[in-house]
């Protein structure tokens, strides 16, 4: 018996059978290809096959060689109608022998699939309506392939939760979630929910792509460095579910801009990297009522905090009312991170936002977690509002600055100078403000006071209201948080070094 | 004297040079209490900027130390 013949009359699979019966085998598997009824929503009455003879028997005879060489069976055979086929007659016929069972279905299996790829054959189908029409067998698998029945999102593993269900995944497709930054945090939480069928997803990110992101934000490749974050994210999204909407705010979200950010969604998630933002989110999702899931990290810690003002929940001026400028805490070095760090915390507010849409019991709104990822430590915290904000509003909104009052005292804090000699000159009281050590390595030009950050903001009673000082550190962080800080105790002729001394050292070089 | 479990994240876990310890001290407040470890390990940040829990609820810092509490104090972190 060949390895691959065409025939012209009807396969008798029990003869076919007996061929590869070896008392060596302990197994045998066969595929029965038939002529069916329908094919792409018509109904299909008879089939003509018809093949390019000599090639395909080669072809055909190649794949059985392969499979038998491929899975080490003992024997293998296909054979293939040509001519005029009825409804429910053997079109193709594969047959395997071999030790065991798992070597033979694997190679009928690739026997059929490949030669349903390779081998030229065609079919002409006949209609019901009269109609009739050659379909290559390759492009038909090719076909079946790339989804010709369009392909569509499986939420079947979440909805057989019982909390999810049904009407769980109509409030997920219902819901419209904005996330602020699509960086570390910002990568998980985005994929979690477009994944789960969010059927609104915002992304807010103003920045482009840093090869120095990756490590931790997988969502982007290598040679996408230089292009909008938000903008990629969308993309990738759309990719992950493109029954989704994924709408794209490339820009910074800041108190101007957050108001109109926010006014089409229903739930925000806080995902950047700084103070300022996180405030300004606040205080958006505080007046305008919508819940946020909010996240931070540092080094291999976290802390992950709900907003909910549908519960008697604290949001982030509740812990933290004096507010907290960047800059005034941590120190100058840029903090490392892992990628799993951020990562889990940004699961951590993807399940946060998944259990506020769904209604799931369990929310952290009311309670601050925090986590120490390297010592797998974690410590949840009761987190009660402020009692003054109980009967209204927040009692301790930060200023609207979107109203030209808000904006006021801090516009004019960053002073240029490239002579600290000649500001001395006219006037200024300069004011080291690094730790002492960091003096000791690197001492400023001219002689300066030395005060510490945190000993002028434990106590600036030494401090003189009607005079200038001018505040120095490393890079103008600190020194910038510092004086706007001062600011707010009255203290108005306080001014910061902009770009601190390293601008100073670059602008003597040159 | 009351025996007291402190724990320490980020910063302070940084500057402790331990994420948890047990002492024994006279202090009645949290405000007391965060003196003397300032003092001790040299912590930076001035009260105002960080906040103090006692057994998993966020407290004032007058509110009064019993033995055996468990006190975290929690700097703001911004990461992200």
């Amino acid at each position: 018996m060949k390895p691959f013949s065409f025939t012209r009359s009807s396969i008798d699979p029990r003869a076919l059978r007996e061929v590869l019966v070896d008392p060596g085998c302990g197994g045998y598997a066969a595929f029965e290809g038939w002529v069916r009824n329908h094919n792409e929503g018509q109904t299909v009455t008879r089939l003509e096959y018809e093949a390019f003879e000599t090639l395909a028997e080669r072809e055909g005879a190649t794949i059985v060689a392969e499979a038998i060489a491929k899975f080490g069976v003992e024997h293998a055979a296909c054979v293939h109608r040509i001519g005029d086929l009825a409804l429910g007659e053997l079109a193709v016929w594969v047959g395997v022998s071999a030790r065991h069972r798992a070597e033979a279905f694997a190679a009928c299996r690739y026997i059929i699939d490949e030669v349903k790829h390779r081998v030229p054959i065609w079919k002409k189908e006949h209609y019901s309506s009269g109609d009739s029409g050659w379909v290559n067998c390759e492009r038909c698998a090719a076909h079946a392939h790339e989804g010709h029945t369009p392909l569509r999102m499986d939420y079947s593993r979440q909805m057989a939760l019982p909390q999810v269900g049904a009407a769980g995944q109509s409030r997920l497709a219902a819901a419209r979630v904005l996330v602020i930054g699509a960086g570390g945090l910002g990568v998980p939480v985005l994929t979690s929910l477009a994944g789960a069928g969010v059927g609104v997803i915002g992304i807010v990110d103003g920045d482009r792509l840093e090869a120095s992101n990756l490590h931790r934000q997988t969502l982007y490749a290598l040679a996408d460095v230089g292009e909008s974050k938000a903008e990629l994210a969308a993309q990738r999204l759309r990719e992950l579910n493109p029954e989704i909407e994924v709408r794209v705010h490339a820009c910074q979200a800041t108190r101007a801009s957050l108001p109109e950010l926010i006014a089409d969604y229903d739930l925000l998630v806080e995902c950047t990297d700084n103070f300022a933002t996180k405030f300004a989110v606040n205080d958006a999702a505080v007046r305008a009522g919508k819940p946020a899931v909010f996240a931070s990290i540092y080094q291999y810690e976290g802390q992950l905090q709900v907003y909910d003002p549908r519960s008697d929940s604290a949001c982030l001026r509740c812990l933290w009312p004096e507010g907290t400028r960047d800059g005034l805490v941590g120190n100058c070095a840029t903090a490392g991170v892992l990628g799993p760090v951020p990562g889990t915390l940004g699961q951590l507010q993807a399940l946060e936002v998944l259990k506020l849409i769904l209604g799931l019991p369990g929310g952290l709104a009311g309670e601050v977690l925090l986590f120490d990822l390297l010592a797998t430590r974690l410590v949840r915290l009761r987190a009660p509002r402020n009692p003054a904000c109980r009967s209204g509003p927040c009692a301790r909104l930060g200023p609207d600055q979107t109203t030209a009052e808000g904006a006021s005292s801090s516009d004019d804090v960053d002073l240029d100078c490239d002579d600290l000699a000649s500001a001395c000159r006219s006037g200024y009281t300069l004011i080291d403000v690094r730790e002492p050590e960091e003096i000791a390595t690197a001492p400023p030009p001219v002689d300066c006071l030395q005060m510490p950050l945190n000993a002028l903001l434990e106590d600036s009673s030494v401090l003189d209201a009607g005079r200038p000082y001018l505040l120095i550190c490393a890079r103008g962080a600190r020194s910038r948080a510092l004086a706007l800080e001062l600011r707010g105790r009255e203290l108005t002729r306080v001014y910061s070094l902009r770009g601190g001394l390293a601008k100073l050292a670059d602008r003597v070089v040159s | 004297m009351k025996q007291l479990t402190v724990q320490y994240f980020a910063l302070f876990r940084e500057q402790a040079g331990s994420s948890q310890e047990s002492i024994t001290t006279a202090a009645a407040t949290p405000a007391d209490l965060y003196q003397e470890l300032k003092s001790r390990h040299g912590f930076k940040l001035a009260p105002a900027q960080l906040k103090v829990a006692i057994n998993a609820e966020f407290a004032p810092w007058d509110a009064s130390l019993e033995d055996g509490d468990s006190i975290v104090f929690i700097p703001p972190v911004a990461g992200g």
